[in-house]
């Protein structure tokens, strides 16, 4: 026994050794990189916590947490809602229901940029068109050109496309729950939303706390999706934090700036993933 | 037994991936040198040039590198300090930066420096150098313009603005006829620059970077003209000017929806692929009212330039002098719309030609922008200011920006 153990660390060596070598080693490297003035390249200096305190007087800096928090926080409620929604639809006796579930996959395997500037095209030229034949006024002009309304066309086309994903683990989690729970409930009189409150939900506990933290996670870490329709503006209105490390550590020259703004980003995005683990996975042992 | 089968599995694994790493190419006699440059639709012309090169020179090789958003992917590479042999690059703060840094070769003493226009040298200079050395070569210039449907002027009776006044002329003729006088595409941020540029550039005044970078003038004190001529022209726009792009403006103008685009000569390319039967025409925004002090606003789109540390500076060299060889920047001009910084090289195209006597007459200016500091990020907020339309707020968000940047460095 004692062996055979050996052999499995020998197995997770060479992948410990890979994940430590490019993942947590410039971790540790990005995070020196903080406390100095480096541009990205050339000489540097360590300048204490500088980086620091102008991170938290930085107006930009704010509203980018701002913004990348409504759009997590409102994209991660839809998803879940309207994902749980799919899911039980598709786990019902429908017709086609092996066709629809395979459809309601594919956004997931489009790339993100394809798809973005897809809904690119459609909210510029598509939508305003039938808006002014419907005679929408507020919708004739591309709302990703309003600084008010641009997150919402990026939280419609990111949803559109996490849901497709958070649907297969709602799937994965109905189709363990055995068909005779909700035969002695209907038995017992229940009606089908009382069956969905004491019987689905507290049984797919498990798998709505992985989603919330997974769609949570994703969605702080919003990168792509914004690239590909706003680029962060109009203005500043939908740079999220991620943008904004890119734009400014990179293109910006400010690399030890933007990197003292990601171990604070990193920082908080383990914070909120633990407390939602707890908060959620004693939710599911009260249950 | 399998304890070192095991081993042996592990050591081998990591062996191949150490040896993965160090893999060196075959030593051949042919001379590789790396030529990065920034502009994925210059790369076919470059193709022309270093094949024509190569002839000439069969021992070395040159290899074109060129990736989408070249600067961003140049800033990683030299986080590495793995600097290309041979760079054409924009003359922008990216530049300036990396020359600061003192990673280019210093061209002063080298014969290159005395075939460009000087102002253009001076450009890059100003951006940034490392002890008084001139770090790059200017090879092609690009330029803000007003580009204007030739036909439609014809039918519409109109004469090509020379001031401000005029302009506005036009363009208030243009719509009581009703047309489009501009097509604005501000979703893309970097297109308001294009007006800004080429009205800050007649109106900040002398000297403005070296006065606000001393703290001796502000945004406030010499852009309130800039700003409001920006929001005029909004009132000659279409309905959505916030929500259309680059590619559906050059669209929309090739297909004939407005008399006029403000653009660079960098669109001439992207325009005529769309409808090669317009007939084009260009003249530099006219920012004030005094056709004399009207200048194009122009700068260097690519400058050449090289790694100090490179094994390989006299082939390197060899190209750079080849590139700017007349018949070799004419070729180039020609292919890509732009405008030569080498002495006595003029373009031929229609539509660019009217801007020539500005290059004669030496009657240009740099981009304002290019010398703002990079994380600044002028365009959002030029962008911001355009739909918000208050030009107080937006000024003194320029000099708070500005300010703020400085502090942090």
């Amino acid at each position: 026994m004692v062996k055979q153990s050996k052999v499995y660390y020998w197995m997770a060596l060479p992948a410990f050794l890979v994940f430590f070598i490019f993942h947590t080693v410039p971790v540790f490297q990005g995070m020196m990189y903080s406390f100095t003035n480096y541009k990205g390249y050339g000489d540097f200096n360590f300048v204490g916590l500088k980086n620091y305190i102008n991170l938290f007087q930085d107006q930009r800096i704010l509203a980018s947490y701002g913004f990348t928090f409504k759009f997590a926080i409102v994209s991660t409620l839809l998803v879940n809602i309207i994902s749980l929604a799919i899911a039980m639809g598709l786990n019902a006796k429908i017709k086609f229901r092996n066709t629809l579930r395979a459809v309601f996959f594919v956004p997931n395997i489009l790339s993100v940029l394809i798809v973005g500037f897809i809904f690119n095209y459609l909210f510029a030229f598509f939508i305003p068109q039938i808006a002014e034949k419907l005679g929408i006024t507020s919708l004739t002009q591309n709302i990703l050109g309003n600084p008010d309304l641009a997150w919402v066309g990026i939280v419609i086309v990111a949803v559109w496309q996490a849901v497709a994903f958070n649907t297969i683990l709602y799937l994965a989690g109905l189709q363990t729950i055995p068909t005779e729970l909700y035969e002695a409930a209907s038995l017992d009189g229940a009606g089908k939303w009382k069956s969905f409150i004491h019987i689905t939900f507290p049984l797919i506990a498990s798998f709505f706390t992985i989603n919330m933290v997974l769609a949570m996670k994703n969605f702080l870490m919003v990168f792509d999706h914004i690239i590909a329709m706003t680029n962060g503006g109009p203005g500043q209105s939908t740079e999220a934090i991620s943008v904004l490390i890119y734009k400014g550590g990179f293109s910006g020259g400010e690399f030890a700036y933007q990197a003292a703004n990601s171990v604070i980003y990193f920082i908080l995005i383990v914070v909120i993933s633990v407390l939602q683990i707890k908060f959620l996975q004693k939710r599911e042992v009260d249950m | 037994m399998k304890k070192t089968w095991s081993c042996l599995c592990t050591t081998a694994f990591i062996a191949s991936l150490l040896t993965g790493c160090n893999n060196q190419p075959e030593a051949d006699e042919k001379i590789h040198i790396e030529f990065f440059q920034n502009k994925p639709e210059a790369v076919a012309t470059f193709d022309h040039l270093i094949e024509k090169f190569e002839k000439q020179h069969p021992n070395i090789d040159i290899q074109q590198n060129n990736v989408p958003d070249a600067e961003t992917v140049l800033r990683t590479r030299l986080v590495k300090e793995d600097v290309p042999d041979i760079l054409a690059i924009g003359g922008n703060a990216t530049y300036g930066d990396i020359a600061e840094e003192g990673l280019f070769y210093d061209f002063s003493k080298d014969s290159a420096i005395k075939r460009v226009i000087p102002d253009y040298i001076n450009m890059l200079n100003l951006l940034g150098r490392t002890n008084k050395e001139d770090n790059g070569i200017p090879f092609a210039t690009n330029a803000n313009m007003v580009l204007y449907n030739k036909d439609k002027f014809k039918e519409l009776g109109l004469q090509v603005p020379k001031t401000w006044d005029e302009l506005i002329n036009v363009s208030k003729r243009i719509q009581k006829q009703g047309e489009l006088p501009f097509y604005f595409t501000y979703k893309d941020a970097w297109t308001a620059m294009v007006s800004f540029n080429a009205l800050a550039g007649n109106l900040q005044g002398d000297n403005f970077i070296q006065d606000r970078s001393a703290n001796k003038t502000t945004f406030t004190e010499r852009y309130k003209e800039t700003s409001e001529k920006m929001l005029t022209l909004l009132d000659y726009g279409h309905k959505d000017n916030f929500g259309r792009d680059y590619n559906a403006g050059n669209r929309a103008f090739a297909n004939g929806d407005s008399v006029m685009y403000i653009q660079g000569s960098w669109a001439m390319s992207a325009i005529k692929s769309i409808n090669p039967n317009i007939k084009l025409g260009s003249f530099p925004l006219p920012a004030s009212n005094d056709p004399s002090q009207n200048k194009l606003v122009s700068g260097v789109d690519t400058a050449l330039t090289m790694s100090k540390d490179t094994p390989h500076k006299k082939e390197a060299l060899m190209f750079i002098h080849f590139l700017l060889e007349k018949e070799n920047s004419e070729y180039y001009i020609k292919e890509q719309n732009s405008f030569s910084a080498v002495k006595n090289v003029l373009q031929n195209e229609e539509a660019l030609k009217e801007l020539n006597p500005y290059f004669e007459q030496q009657k240009i200016t740099s981009f304002p922008d290019h010398y703002f500091p990079a994380s600044m990020q002028a365009a959002n907020l030029v962008q911001d200011f355009l739909i918000k339309g208050e030009v107080k707020p937006f000024l003194s968000k320029l000099d708070s920006e500005w300010n703020k940047v400085k502090a942090r460095e």
